[in-house]
């Protein structure tokens, strides 16, 4: 456990209705001590009398006769303590703060495997992320931010873009989750990056392994569950804003957000907007193969972008019901790398170095709108929950206009446009027949449907369908250990639609003749696909030591650019062939971890060990079509093996020291490729951070600073079209600190934080500009102030 | 409980231990095929006349095995793009396509050449647009690596 108890203390909330009765009700809050959120799952226990805290930190025990008691409350995070109270019926209403003080690893906090929600249903190896984490970390992007989470990395494009990478696999390997719901969008895409607001988000949890049991599709190497916030504490108001800019990109950025609750209904709501230039590289030109381009300023040029986000929720808690509706709308709109397309050269008559703020071609443009209801009943030992999202992701990739073999200059700029609607539904219920079981029962439905528009193929229309039920039980076998077990059954159906050049080809027939052809580029299909999936797991926690072993299949079913794609991918340079044959792709994993935390040190082990049967590859085959390569989508056996190490040491109250190691091993074991490893594969990486917390300095409370550096080793483990990538050493600082300013109830939150110190030339195997030569961005300075209000 | 420490430590040692037992990597080809012009044509800024052949010439070769090459040439007249030769070749003025000469054929090298000289005869079609033309040689290995190079070019007259 990664806690420490500071202290606890209970405030008796005054509520002086005095009863004439011989038994009362107690009522009251649990409620973290430091950020005044509620605490779930806090046990309040005094023979006979015995309540858990629900997910808004409520609890309440009845019946309860006057007398002097001593409770124990309990928490898996926050330790135990006891409490003396008499109950006489002068206080019904408890507010009780459980404090916990330091954080370590700057706020990562390991959970444990009954507190939160779905992950923690799981043995899986998971890190929950706090609000005060994202804040003291945040980058440019969400997926930026957890980065810095052993086992956790990126595929980035750009400076405002990223994706999740969960040891070494990331597109539809990994799953991202929101407020309950999986977010679609086109995950599968090279230069997509994820399309939500990184502010307002108050905890994330990350699952390192196999999760398709509760998350179906997708949850191969892992998933990113942003979780629903918790409740505003009632008659409540608060707000904050929050105010960045950095000098690499001139980004300007500021978000606010409100919240606030009367009795029973409560609101959120947020809006974000962003504006950065082009993004600044350590080098005077990009050499890439035998092409140099000179830059103008060290600006990457063109990658500047804009982001406007805005989201509003609603929602209603009583004893027996807890509903929230969320509406959220992102829109980004990113420019990319002008002397490249992709990976093809290009030259233009664009003044691109004009202004280093302007978006023009290529860019794309997405907008992502999503509205999510999540709604708990609360019966006897019944828990009843649903979840309900609609989404739809509309991208667009706009370029010049040029004629690329037989398709002559189209008309536009649009090259791509895609709209997919997603709509989802999740029921979940847990009964709990006795202490020892709590059955979940659970079953999920998705429908999509997606579209396509522009003059560039890559993926056809379709609509997809999907059904999974699962049946999970967690069974303590006593308080320190726990068996959890379940297995699930999806089925799948989806129907491609056909597609056809809008330009005649050119075709030299046999018999010497020539024709001129519409070429068909998506056949339209019609197919099922189900899988079983399951998993078994156990957790023991020992006073200093939490144990984990985890066994799990997942599974992923073949997307529709994988099944059904025969065209040209002018971006990438390659002509891509899909195959109708494929089957879901099949992942067994077996992950351990062992946390050990002593008095002022902390060690800990994550190892994983993970085979496929049949991972679906875009093997780059030796064959042409036209002048351009073929690749074609094959299955393949794939060994994977690596895990994280992490320690830390407090050397004395102010000052901590803290490591951490990620490694992945991938082979493919058949097919085409057999031997190598898979595409963007990281490599070998620690990071070492130092923080010191300084006495308060006059005004300033509270002041930190943070040392982070970077170690990479090269990556020689490539396969075809990748380029080796060296080693590199980065270091990032960062010094925090809250300032009190007078009429403000809360502290302002100060941030100073500088990136790439010595203005590195280095590169990250993962980025996409990797495969065009281009190296990640040069030193940064970025101030953040959070206001509260 | 003990026992559980005990269970959980060799399981550990027995993921390492699988982790381990791989042993070093077969070899695999980690190189790209090369081409080279030196010697071969066209070269950078050539001019080729319409209705004359020309043997298109170049180079390639590879550590394990070549596969297969192709030969791409199309219009440059919106100046798209650029060669890599590393020469600036003074490109005609920016003009619509009315009928680009588009060429684009890929070949077989078979039995597992190291090095190869592609020549490809070409005739260059009277009816076609002249100005300035990119031409693209790519050869790929028996592995899937490919190569890649490209000249500028003139039609004319």
């Amino acid at each position: 456990m990664m806690y420490r108890l500071l202290g606890m203390w209970l405030c008796f909330s005054l509520c002086s209705v005095a009863h004439a009765q011989s038994t009362f009700d107690i009522e009251g809050v649990v409620l973290d001590g430091h950020t005044l959120k509620p605490i779930k799952d806090v046990n309040i226990l005094s023979k006979p009398f015995f309540a858990i805290s629900n997910d808004n930190g409520e609890f309440k025990i009845s019946d309860v006769p006057k007398g002097k008691y001593t409770f124990t409350i309990s928490h898996i995070a926050y330790g135990q303590q006891h409490l003396e109270i008499e109950v006489d019926g002068s206080h019904r209403h408890w507010v009780i703060r459980l404090q916990e003080a330091v954080t370590n690893l700057e706020g990562i906090e390991l959970s444990a495997t009954t507190d939160g929600r779905k992950a923690q249903e799981l043995a899986t190896i998971s890190v929950a992320v706090s609000k005060a984490y994202l804040e003291g970390n945040r980058e440019n992007s969400l997926m930026q931010t957890l980065k810095k989470i052993p086992g956790v990395s990126t595929i980035s494009i750009g400076s405002g873009q990223s994706k999740p990478v969960i040891r070494g696999l990331g597109f539809n390997r990994v799953s991202v989750v929101q407020n309950g719901v999986k977010h679609e969008a086109q995950q599968w895409g090279n230069d997509h990056g994820l399309e939500i607001d990184q502010y307002g988000i108050e905890n994330v949890h990350i699952i390192k392994g196999p999760a398709s049991l509760l998350y179906g599709s997708d949850a191969i190497s892992g998933v990113v569950d942003i979780e629903p916030p918790s409740v505003p504490i009632p008659h409540t108001f608060e707000g904050e804003v929050n105010l960045l800019g950095e000098t690499n990109n001139d980004l300007l950025g500021v978000s606010t957000g409100v919240q606030g609750r009367k009795e029973t209904w409560f609101y959120r709501g947020r809006l974000t907007l962003r504006d950065y230039g082009d993004y600044k590289v350590p080098t005077d030109e990009i050499r890439y193969e035998s092409y140099i381009f000179d830059l103008n300023d060290n600006h990457l040029r063109n990658t500047a972008g804009q982001e406007a986000n805005v989201s509003f929720s609603l929602g209603y808690l009583r004893d027996d019901i807890k509903s929230e509706t969320f509406f959220s709308n992102v829109f980004a709109k990113n420019g990319f790398f002008a002397n490249a397309h992709g990976l093809e050269v290009r030259t233009s008559a664009i003044d691109y170095d004009g202004s280093s703020r302007d978006v023009d071609l290529p860019f794309h443009q997405v907008n992502h709108f999503k509205v999510v209801n999540n709604t708990t009943f609360f019966k006897d030992k019944h828990i009843v929950q649903l979840d309900f999202g609609f989404q739809n992701n509309q991208r667009e990739e706009h370029s010049e206009p040029v004629p690329h073999g037989y398709m002559p200059k189209p008309a536009d700029s649009r090259e791509r446009i895609f709209s997919k609607n997603t709509l989802s539904l999740n029921a979940k219920t847990t009964y709990k027949p006795n202490e020892a079981h709590s059955f979940v029962f659970g079953l999920n439905g998705e429908m999509q449907n997606n579209n396509i528009g522009g003059w560039g193929f890559l993926i056809p229309e379709y609509e997809r369908y999907n059904v999974g039920v699962y049946v999970f039980d967690h069974y303590k076998l006593n308080t320190n250990f726990h068996l959890q077990g379940g297995i699930r059954y999806d089925w799948g159906h989806m129907d491609t639609q056909g597609y056809r050049d809008w330009f005649p080809s050119t075709v030299n027939n046999a018999d010497g003749t020539t024709s001129y052809v519409y070429m068909q580029r998506s056949q339209e299909r019609s197919m099922d696909f189900n899988s079983v999936n399951g998993s078994v797991g156990l957790s023991y926690h020992s006073s200093k030591t939490t144990y984990k072993l985890n066994l799990g299949k997942s599974f992923r079913m073949p997307l529709p650019n994988e099944l059904a794609s025969d065209g040209v991918n002018y971006h990438m340079y390659r002509y891509e062939k899909g195959n109708i044959d494929l089957d879901p792709e099949q992942s067994y994993q077996i992950d351990a971890d062992i946390e050990h935390k002593g008095g002022a040190y902390r060690i800990g082990v994550s190892p994983f060990l993970n085979f496929f049967g049949n991972f679906i590859y875009l093997n780059p085959t030796s064959g042409y079509n036209e002048s351009l390569q073929v690749y074609e989508y094959v299955q393949s056996k794939v060994v994977r093996y690596g895990g994280e190490l992490s320690a830390g040491v407090d050397l004395n109250a102010s000052l901590s020291a803290d490591a951490s190691l990620e490694y992945v091993y991938s082979r493919q074991t058949s097919g085409p490729k057999k031997n190598f490893t898979l595409p963007f594969s990281p490599p070998l990486s620690a990071l070492f951070s130092v923080n010191y917390r300084f006495n308060d300095l006059g005004f300033l409370t509270e002041p930190s600073l943070n040392a982070d550096l970077r170690v990479t080793a090269e990556q020689n483990k490539i396969v075809p079209p990748e380029e080796r990538t060296d080693g590199y050493q980065v270091l990032n600082l960062s010094a925090t600190a809250k300032l009190n300013l007078p009429g403000f109830e809360r502290p302002t939150r100060l941030r100073v934080k500088l990136n790439n110190v010595f203005h590195t030339e280095y590169y990250d195997h993962t980025s996409f500009y990797r495969l065009i030569d281009v190296p990640e961005a040069g030193r940064n300075i970025s101030l953040s102030i959070t206001i509260p209000f | 409980m003990k026992s559980i420490k005990y269970v959980f430590l060799s399981a550990l040692c027995l993921l390492f231990l699988a982790s381990c037992s791989n042993g070093d990597d077969t070899d695999v080809d980690d190189e790209k095929p090369s081409i080279s012009l030196v010697g071969g044509f066209p070269q950078s800024c050539s001019e080729l006349k319409r209705g004359e052949t020309y043997v298109f010439k170049a180079l390639v070769s590879d550590n394990v095995g070549l596969a297969s090459y192709s030969l791409n040439v199309h219009h440059n007249f919106d100046h798209h793009t650029h060669d890599d030769q590393g020469v600036e070749c003074v490109l005609s003025a920016k003009k619509e396509a009315e009928n680009p000469m588009i060429f684009m054929e890929n070949y077989a090298i078979g039995s597992n050449k190291t090095s190869y000289e592609i020549t490809i005869e070409l005739t260059i079609p009277q009816d076609v647009d002249t100005g300035d033309y990119h031409c693209s040689y790519s050869v790929t290995d028996v592995t899937g690596w490919q190569g890649r190079t490209a000249v500028d070019v003139k039609i004319v007259e």
